[in-house]
């Protein structure tokens, strides 16, 4: 196999590594801040009388907010990529060692201070209901989330860099991707937003939100607002949350962003491989036709392989945990 | 010209349908009181959208057959739906102890299992079963594929970049899913219902954002000189 190929698939599974890592850290920084929809428990709280020491800050949702700081660090990465390159022709990776670092810094200087506004601002609203604003716990939240989100950025944003740049990198510029730097941060910031709020919540807002209720049911609209307020030492925070979390909705997470990314891409090139497309690269021709249609063939299977894996899932569950038997 | 808005105006009302047919849970999903993916309709759109799009990007640089970029966006959409529903049943399994039952009906329209009798006391379902699976890789193909349909028209019948291309046919999608939204109200699991009975009233005001959308676009394309 020609060393093209070969590396354009290794760029590949780095690819999906990153995106495994962002999605991890996205997860955890939206539950660090308390950002998606489990926040709805958190705004609640109070309003039920549940004072407590959780951080509050739904900026937006989270696909539009990672989108923000994805774009932002794509498009410093860009322009300083513009002015830098031409300093250091032949060993363009320098610039990108550079630039990267400085673009996520910049968002997540953005994102700490929409952190800060958010906290802040929805807890002063709070007030009727006696919820005041802990500064420790908004000095204590700002740096772990800052850090998450630093990880998720970095890492989407490597992605976007890798591939706006995957065929110079894999030795044939012609198979760059057609999206520029900061509209691929766009897609897959959006993305792996989407996920994190998707999947990574259900963890969260099911089982730690309410951890002093019974394991094995979905949480009855009764116990609304009710959060668990106690860790196993002192009052919880969302230090402690994301700390549970990291053990097993964290890495799902990412499993599911770095699963979509492998197999989006992995039947991309297989079918450009099969279908005669690589190395060479014959524009707009029969081969072409054929490396989509294998595209999409792999794409059904890979499609049919998930529905019978989640209908063998489900009848387990339901084998295993029976019928509902509380009151 | 009238290719662009009538390939338009189809991608929109493909968008809306999409939009209906995907298991939106949103807030209460993710506390395991109803059923579905627990998130946004407009959020989990775009998500699949995206992917989708990109996949059709990455397939319209070796092929110009519009019918093999739209249905690479649907396949594209499709996986990244139905892996997040996977994964979701597995942290709803795994990490909460709780079994996939619909709120909405008490027997699975294909399975024919019963649900009632797994479903906790006071909530709407959780998890997302197997009916409303197979709804939202349905939504995913669908959708995916009018987003890489509009991809494409925007690309090769108006000329655009491929970025703009890519902004333009978001765009579009989010007016339509938005659109679903208000008419979806909160939570829906899918075809099997009762609000997917609404579907013709969002289908109706889709066609006119989608037409407007449609004109938008070829005016862009004359007044700009790539038509």
């Amino acid at each position: 196999m020609p060393i093209e190929v070969v590396l354009l698939f290794a760029w590949m599974l780095v690819i999906a590594f990153l995106a495994f890592i962002a999605c991890t850290f996205e997860d955890l920084e939206s539950d660090m801040g308390s950002q998606s929809n489990p926040n709805s428990q958190v705004q609640l709280a109070a309003q039920v009388g549940q004072v407590n020491r959780f951080f509050n800050k739904a900026i937006s949702g989270e696909p539009l907010s990672n989108a923000l700081y994805c774009v932002t660090a794509g498009a410093i990465a860009w322009i300083l990529l513009q002015q830098l390159e031409p300093l250091v022709p032949g060993a363009e990776w320098k610039a990108a060692v550079l630039a990267i670092p400085i673009g996520v810094l910049g968002a997540v200087v953005m994102n700490v201070i929409f952190s800060t506004t958010a906290h802040c601002g929805r807890t002063a609203a709070m007030k009727r209901f006696e919820q005041p604003i802990y500064l420790d716990v908004l000095y204590g939240h700002l740096m772990p989330i800052g850090a998450h989100a630093f990880m998720t950025t970095f890492c989407i944003t490597c992605i976007a860099y890798i591939q706006s740049n995957l065929g110079t990198l894999a030795g044939n510029p012609a198979l760059n991707h057609p999206f520029a730097l900061p509209l691929l941060g766009f897609v897959w910031g959006i993305t792996v937003g989407s996920i994190g709020s998707s999947t990574g919540d259900v963890h969260y807002g099911t089982e730690r939100e309410f951890q002093d209720r019974p394991f094995g049911e979905g949480k009855r609209v009764v116990y609304h607002g009710k959060i668990t307020r106690y860790a196993s030492c002192g009052i919880r925070t969302q230090r402690d949350i994301a700390g549970f979390c990291a053990k097993f909705g964290g890495p799902c997470t990412g499993m599911t962003f770095g699963l979509i990314i492998l197999f989006t891409n992995w039947t991309t090139l297989v079918g450009m491989q099969l279908g005669g497309f690589l190395p060479n690269l014959p524009a707009f021709t029969a081969i072409g036709d054929m490396a989509a249609i294998w595209t999409i063939v792999l794409g059904l299977l890979i499609v049919a392989a998930l529905a019978v894996g989640n209908v063998i899932f489900v009848k387990w569950v339901r084998k295993k945990c029976g019928p509902f038997v509380g009151v | 010209m009238l290719l662009i808005v009538v390939y338009v105006v189809i991608g929109g009302l493909l968008a809306c349908l999409a939009a209906h047919l995907l298991p939106v849970g949103g807030a209460p999903a993710a506390m395991g009181t109803a059923t579905g993916i627990a998130t946004g309709t407009v959020q989990i759109m775009l998500g699949a959208a995206m992917t989708g799009l990109f996949t059709a990007a990455s397939v319209d640089t070796f092929t110009d057959s519009i019918l093999l970029v739209a249905l690479s966006g649907a396949v594209g959409a499709t996986i990244m739906i139905c892996v997040v529903m996977f994964m979701a049943n597995i942290i709803y399994g795994f990490g909460a102890g709780v079994v996939p039952i619909s709120g909405r009906v008490d027997v699975d329209p294909i399975t024919k299992e019963p649900q009632a009798p797994y479903k906790t006391p006071q909530t709407d379902g959780h998890g997302v079963p197997i009916v409303v699976f197979v709804s939202g890789s349905l939504g995913g193909f669908i959708g995916g594929f009018g987003g890489a349909l509009m991809y494409y028209t925007l690309l090769n019948y108006a000329h655009f970049s491929a970025g703009t291309a890519a902004i333009g046919a978001i765009s579009i999608f989010v007016a339509n899913a938005i659109l679903a939204a208000y008419n979806i109200r909160g939570t829906i699991e899918g075809f099997h219902d009762p609000k997917f009975k609404r579907l013709p009233y969002a289908l109706v005001a889709s066609f006119a954002v989608s037409l407007l959308c449609g004109i938008v676009v070829s005016l862009t394309a004359v007044l700009g000189g790539t038509l």
